[in-house]
């Protein structure tokens, strides 16, 4: 129908990736949250309006990611099809920390890369259907697309039985690896009220290095922290040091390590690992 | 027994940042009680706050020329701190304006000149947030730092306490006696940029500025004389960090303002039950001779 | 014990503030152990005067010569010192202070000199008082306990700005009789008084401004016999009309003064 590439657009970066593998050189995709973007609080601009009205079909993530898309949609005056990659995918609860301790669906269903092959047929479809013309393209591409994941996934499946299952914890601030934590065995412990902006409390930099002792954890991811010198002092006071700098919400820069979804998993799993591996 | 200590020595030995953040506030306290004193006896109390304005440029420039390097900000708004309180005094010297109002105009020309150096390349905020620490995350080079000034500052102190003292109360026989009164009113204000950007660097502005201060005030209702108060100041600014660092430990407050609200409260319970012409001594027991 | 003192004698002096010029061309020698007198309506330069013998104010014009002495043996107690009373001191400390020249910044004080210190205060009737802040005194206790500074400074010359204005005939009487035993020792005393009684029972010397020109020379001649207040004329600003400097007279015998500095009644 359409002549050219077909214009899609998807909330955030990672959705955008899976797009432009599935779609190839038959899509043109503008991307709303960029990289290294929050995808939960984002504000559209007047300019992610015109972008919308001008789509040829949309893909979000749903599962209340993307709170802000409605009024956005409807603001834009878009009529298309709206494609929800997460549609058929097997969720999970989680407390949500900023409505304080409600519980909600966790939407970062895509840490799970067999949730990630979900998506893709999802948009797939969604694509095909819009534009029939280059579907058998698409179902090519898709079937390439998944194939590359299930090899990711023995890779980080891999990875991680390699690590003892006692050491398979992390603490992290990131509340989105829910999912990985549920299909790779992996658990997650939430650093106890050490965070952003405001002052640490002695109390809760204590709960932290009590924690760390305790669940003997060497895999300590807590960026964001206001003064990377409390971050040092925790580390010399447990021998744990911060693993580095994990991608959750949304990929790097193209040129960063996290640029696609794929090369998200090799960074996150890589970083986790080896913090895990350490005595 | 084991309960009393289990109360008020057990978090300090479980927890290294805590023997830290101890070690840090004695070191600071030791500076910032006699020179503390020294400024409230010199009425220049609101100072410090003015000095965490006006090092700004200084930082801005070191940030300008050296990058993000923590030891060119600090020493830059150093200078800048320094600079600003000898105009200031020249200016109080050579001019009829008083040096609190001469501070004040040169502390609000200092961090607009900060703020617009700033905006020629990064924002202001990270910058500042960057050069304020706390007490926490205090590690060993900032330790150092705090106790470096501090060493400083009490030898110093030892050296010009005589001429501080006169040129604080009698400036005139200072001067006739030809005691030398401006340079050590010199020293002195460098050594309060020094306390005040150490502290900064070190714990925040906050607890840099608070334990300069409060402990003086409230001292200055339980001793009688320059170094009694010195030493009480010191003293409260001692139990201030002590207590505070505790209450940040049970009732899960944040630690810089623990300590200083500690402080606070010692300003406060002086004011009131201070038996040299504090609130209650005034009036129950009628006004005592100094 | 001290040192005698050497005339102290100005040449040319002009003094002044800002625009205004206070004392212009003064020419005068104090010999060595007079007591004399400063006596002169407001605005006259008195206390400018004396702030420029004690090295506090720079001269515009001329010199203060002190003949070989050095600034820390003039002892200066000014007008209205700009002691923060509130400061917490003791009037010991506050007293021991007068050891400055010996000690300076730096020097500890031995025990001979707290005990010198403690004698002072007892000189002018305050030992009782040692441990007090300076904050518990009346104006006549404080004023005793810079007396008490002066007496541990054991300057050759002492300079006085109006020491005994607004205190108690009691207070006044003991610290005269300080001065008296000043003058006794050899000391150049100069005192500013506004009391011309007291200038007539205590001074034998006298440097008046009263006049259109400054004139010095024993009391009884300077001063006229019947005022019993201070003339209310005011100098306001100094002669600036005269083109010739104001010389005033050394302090010479009374034949070699000028006949119109007699005054009906005056006798050596």
């Amino acid at each position: 129908m359409a002549a050219g590439p077909l214009k899609v657009v998807a909330s955030f970066s990672i959705l955008g990736d899976m797009v432009k593998n599935v779609g190839g050189d038959k899509v043109r995709v503008s991307t709303l949250v960029g990289p290294n973007a929050d995808t939960h609080t984002y504000q559209p601009t007047p300019a992610d309006a015109k972008t919308l009205a001008q789509a040829d079909i949309v893909v979000v993530n749903g599962l209340h990611l993307e709170g802000w898309l409605d009024r956005l949609i409807k603001a834009s005056g878009y009529k298309g099809p709206v494609v929800t990659a997460s549609e058929g995918v097997t969720t999970r609860t989680m407390i949500d920390a900023d409505e304080g301790g409600k519980k909600i669906t966790d939407p970062h269903a895509w840490q799970n890369l067999s949730n990630g092959k979900i998506y893709a047929v999802n948009i797939e479809k969604g694509l095909a259907q819009a534009d029939p013309e280059n579907a058998a393209t698409y179902a090519q591409n898709a079937r390439d697309y998944t194939a590359r994941m299930d090899k990711m996934d023995a890779w980080v499946k891999a990875s991680f039985n390699a690590v003892p299952r006692a050491k398979r914890k992390i603490i992290t601030s990131h509340d989105a690896f829910g999912y990985l934590g549920q299909a790779y065995g992996v658990t997650l412990l939430s650093p106890m009220g050490v965070s952003t902006d405001s002052e640490a409390s002695a109390q809760n930099v204590g709960k932290l290095v009590r924690q760390i002792k305790k669940e003997n954890v060497t895999a300590l991811f807590i960026e964001n922290m206001t003064d990377p010198r409390l971050v040092e002092n925790i580390a010399r006071e447990t021998g744990v040091r911060p693993g580095g700098e994990l991608y959750s919400d949304a990929l790097s820069a193209a040129d960063g390590p996290a640029g696609t979804y794929l090369d998200m998993f090799k960074n996150n799993v890589a970083l986790m690992t080896k913090a895990m591996n350490r005595p | 027994m084991i309960w009393l200590w289990n109360i008020f020595c057990a978090p300090f030995a479980e927890f290294m940042f805590m023997r830290h953040a101890l070690a840090a506030v004695f070191a600071l306290a030791l500076g910032c009680g006699p020179v503390g004193t020294f400024l409230v006896l010199r009425r220049m109390s609101l100072m410090g706050d003015a000095l965490s304005h006006a090092v700004l440029p200084g930082v801005a420039a070191g940030f300008l020329l050296y990058g993000f390097s923590l030891s060119a900000m600090t020493f830059g708004g150093f200078l800048a701190g320094l600079g600003v309180v000898a105009a200031s005094g020249l200016v109080s010297r050579l001019t009829p304006l008083k040096e609190d109002a001469s501070m004040a105009a040169l502390y609000l020309i200092s961090l607009a000149l900060g703020v617009l150096l700033v905006s020629l390349r990064g924002n202001s905020m990270d910058l500042m947030h960057v050069l304020f620490g706390s007490i926490l995350a205090v590690d060993a080079p900032s330790l150092l730092l705090v106790a470096g000034v501090s060493t400083l500052t009490l030898l110093a102190l030892a050296v010009l306490y005589r001429p501080l003292v006169v040129e604080c109360f009698d400036s005139g026989f200072l001067r006739a006696v030809g005691g030398g009164g401006s340079l050590a009113h010199m020293l002195f204000m460098a050594l309060v940029a020094l306390n005040l950007v150490g502290g900064f660097r070190a714990l925040g502005t906050l607890m840099a500025v608070g334990l300069l201060i409060l402990p003086a005030t409230a001292a200055r209702f339980w001793a009688a004389q320059v170094w009694s108060q010195a030493l009480t100041a010191t003293g409260i600014a001692l139990l201030s960090g002590y207590f505070g660092l505790l209450a940040s430990y049970y009732w899960n407050l944040p630690s810089g303002p623990a300590i200083v609200l500690t402080a606070g409260c010692c300003h406060i319970i002086s004011l009131v039950f201070g038996p040299r012409q504090g609130i209650a001594a005034q009036r129950f027991l009628g006004k005592k001779p100094a | 014990m001290i040192a005698a003192p050497r005339p102290v004698s100005l040449h040319g002096l002009t003094l002044g503030y800002g625009r205004r010029t206070v004392l212009r061309g003064l020419c005068c020698r104090f010999e060595p152990g007079t007591l004399t007198a400063v006596v002169g309506p407001n605005g006259a330069g008195k206390s400018t005067l004396l702030r420029a013998m004690a090295g506090l104010l720079r001269p515009r014009e001329g010199s203060v010569n002190l003949n070989g002495m050095d600034a820390r043996q003039v002892a200066y107690l000014p007008q209205q010192a700009d002691i923060d009373r509130s400061f917490p001191i003791s009037v010991l400390d506050m007293v021991a202070l007068g050891h400055w020249p010996q000690v300076g910044a730096l020097g500890g004080m031995t025990a001979a000199q707290w005990e010198d210190a403690r004698a002072a205060l007892a000189a002018v009737g305050m030992r009782a008082f040692a441990a007090r802040g300076i904050g518990a005194l009346s104006a006549g206790q404080f004023q005793r306990v810079q007396f008490a500074r002066l007496l541990l400074q054991n300057a050759p010359v002492i300079l006085l700005d109006e020491p005994f204005t607004a205190l108690d005939a009691a207070t006044t009487e003991d610290l005269l009789r300080l001065v008296r035993a000043w003058h006794d020792e050899g000391r150049t005393v100069l005192a500013v008084i506004h009391d011309l009684d007291q200038v007539r029972s205590a001074f034998p010397l006298c440097l008046s401004f009263m006049e259109q020109q400054p004139v010095m020379g024993p009391t009884a001649c300077v001063l006229p016999a019947r005022t019993f207040h201070m003339p209310t004329q005011d100098h306001g600003t100094a002669p600036t009309e005269s083109t010739q400097a104001n010389s005033a007279l050394a302090a010479a015998p009374v034949d070699a003064l000028p006949s119109d500095t007699l005054r009906e009644g005056a006798s050596a």
